[in-house]
């Protein structure tokens, strides 16, 4: 207590900067660890122990890459993958939150209960009685067997989203265009989802994201090649008989680019999304 | 509700005819959720009662024959050990990789929490493990942890702490703790980004308070911060606790459940018996054990989502 309060204040600083520098070292290490050895030639990669750092940095990998996997067929597969399954669950998701957050009507707490509780409702516990449905529908091996679930297990977020911010934008906007003659789908579009940007951003990142990432329903209800994701594309590779490191790990980072520069320019909308369910205002 | 007050009050025989009225007068408000609530029917709903059906009937994947057979794949899962030892195994997965996140999670948080410059920077970056592919972080963690030519095993002989690499995805005894850290990697940061929103949510003034009552760190963070986070952390756990109760990709990818099942958790049993040996039958009977334990959570779940008040 006799330190001066300025000196103890910054010293409570690097403290406080050490530990934070030190706790997103320790988190990043696994991304060094892919990186550094896309970096190695292939005689480095396998030597017996590792090198930390690689002797010789060369970005080889990343010009072979293109050539000997289908990495940019996969990365193709999760893009239509993503964006179908976003535009399914807004299609969804849209009319059901704007119909609750404008009316009262009996069932409507039901329905969103029960949308909530299926979002609980992990795809994997179902998946046998999923593998059943889709077979029946006869969606097996087109992107609609991977869309179709996703868009059932993104549904739930995007609702509860979209519901709690459609009551948020005063009915009175609404009431004077419909005395000026718009439709209801004119007012939708025209007035109410220009409002909702907010939330429509953090639904779309999140529904992308969730698609973008899941290996369950590729593995499972896509047996063609052709159209494996990143994530079953890399899994496709560490089954192989002889796993190709370097290139297995030259995927995996060109898989996880366009994430990090949705992150860094969606950040915000991201956690806001994040904290929807857990943090009440 | 004074319109549902209303429906539910009509007498017996003019229910039917009020209940079309109420219908009729709100049928734009049925038809906007209608799209929604047909397909989580048809994509979800229909498959928990197919599960549930599936689950009485020995029924192999690659035929279209299927035999009632009652509760039959009940009675031998019960009684084999397997199932207990599942139990056990998935016991162990959800504790200790559910107190890994939410320790670290709250050790992010707390740092996080005060006037830092770069927040932004810091709060993506940590971020980023939570949102990548799980299969690619268990690639990555798989080659981290390589017998022969893992980081890893690298740092371990470099620091004298081993003389020889060990391989701890293929020892029975050590791999569940080589896929639980992975695990607890991609979970941290969810638990961090709650934790976080949670403390910002605290009146600074309790802290000013204490600090001029002379209240030291630890006792600010004991008496102030835990009981004024107690709702957020309740909420996160339960929510961690459900989606590490379930987490399949990561497993999958790193061990597909071995070596010699010592990595299988309930969810892994599920998908090896009723997809890859294709006795869905079985698969599904394990399935409904899994609603069990899913319906225990989610009941909690509302339980706390609703509290105080009906907010719908």
């Amino acid at each position: 207590m006799t330190m001066a309060g300025h000196e103890r204040s910054s010293l409570r600083k690097v403290r406080l900067y050490g530990v934070l520098i030190g706790l997103l070292g320790l988190m990043m290490l696994p991304f060094y660890a892919m990186f550094s050895s896309t970096l190695k030639p292939e005689s480095e990669i396998f030597a017996a122990p590792a090198t930390l750092v690689p002797s010789d940095p060369s970005i080889q990998a990343y010009l072979q890459v293109w050539t000997q996997t289908d990495v940019l067929l996969w990365v193709g597969n999760s893009f239509i993958i993503s964006v179908g399954t976003v535009v399914l669950t807004l299609l969804l998701a849209i009319p059901a939150a704007y119909s609750c957050a404008r009316n009262d009507f009996v069932g409507k707490r039901t329905f969103l209960l029960s949308v909530l509780v299926v979002q609980m409702f992990a795809p994997v516990v179902l998946i046998v009685g999923l593998f059943d449905v889709i077979t029946q529908l006869g969606l097996f091996n087109t992107y609609l067997a991977v869309i179709v679930p996703a868009a059932a297990f993104t549904l739930p977020f995007n609702v509860w989203m979209l519901y709690g911010y459609f009551k948020t934008i005063p009915v009175a906007l609404e009431e004077s265009a419909r005395i000026d003659g718009a439709s209801q789908l004119q007012i939708l579009t025209k007035i109410v989802l220009p409002l909702t940007k907010p939330a429509l951003v953090a639904s779309i990142t999140y529904t992308f994201l969730y698609a973008w990432n899941r290996l369950l329903f590729v593995l499972t209800f896509l047996t063609d090649s052709a159209k494996y994701n990143i994530p079953r594309g890399v899994f496709s590779m560490v089954g192989a008989l002889q796993t190709d490191w370097r290139m297995m790990l030259t995927v995996s980072v060109i898989g996880i680019i366009p994430l990090l520069i949705l992150f860094a320019f969606l950040e915000e909308y991201i956690v806001a999304g994040m904290t929807a369910g857990a943090v009440k205002e | 509700m004074s319109l549902a007050e209303e429906y539910t009050e009509a007498s017996d025989d003019s229910r039917l005819e009020r209940g079309l009225a109420y219908v009729q007068r709100n049928s734009r408000a049925y038809l906007l959720i209608a799209p929604a609530a047909v397909f989580l029917l048809a994509v979800v709903g229909y498959p928990i009662i197919e599960t549930f059906r599936l689950s009485l009937y020995q029924s192999p994947a690659d035929s279209n024959i299927e035999t009632f057979v009652g509760l039959q794949h009940y009675v031998e899962i019960f009684n084999s050990d397997i199932f207990y030892r599942l139990l056990w195994q998935t016991g162990r997965w959800v504790v200790v990789g559910v107190a890994g996140k939410t320790l670290l999670g709250l050790l992010i948080a707390v740092h996080l929490k005060g006037d830092i410059r770069g927040r932004k920077f810091f709060r993506t970056a940590f971020l980023i493990p939570w949102g990548i592919p799980y299969a690619i972080s268990a690639v990555v963690f798989r080659w981290i942890e390589h017998p022969q030519f893992g980081y890893l095993n690298a740092i371990l002989l470099k620091l004298g702490v081993i003389e020889q690499g060990i391989g701890i995805l293929g020892d029975p005894s050590l791999a569940w703790l080589g896929v639980v850290v992975a695990d607890i990697w991609i979970g941290t940061p969810f638990m961090a980004i709650i934790f976080l929103a949670g403390l910002q949510s605290i009146p600074q003034e309790l802290y000013e308070a204490a600090a001029i009552d002379g209240a030291e760190k630890w006792h600010q963070f004991r008496y102030i911060t835990l009981p004024q986070l107690k709702s957020v952390v309740l909420i996160a756990t339960l929510l961690s606790t459900i989606w590490t109760f379930v987490s399949f990709d990561i497993i999958w990818t790193m061990t597909g459940g071995g070596p010699i099942s010592s990595t299988a958790t309930l969810v892994i049993h599920i998908y090896q018996v009723g997809l890859q040996n294709g006795n869905l039958g079985r698969g599904a009977a394990y399935s409904v054990i899994g609603f069990l334990f899913l319906f225990v959570f989610a009941i909690i779940y509302l339980r706390i989502y609703t509290r105080g008040g009906d907010e719908l």
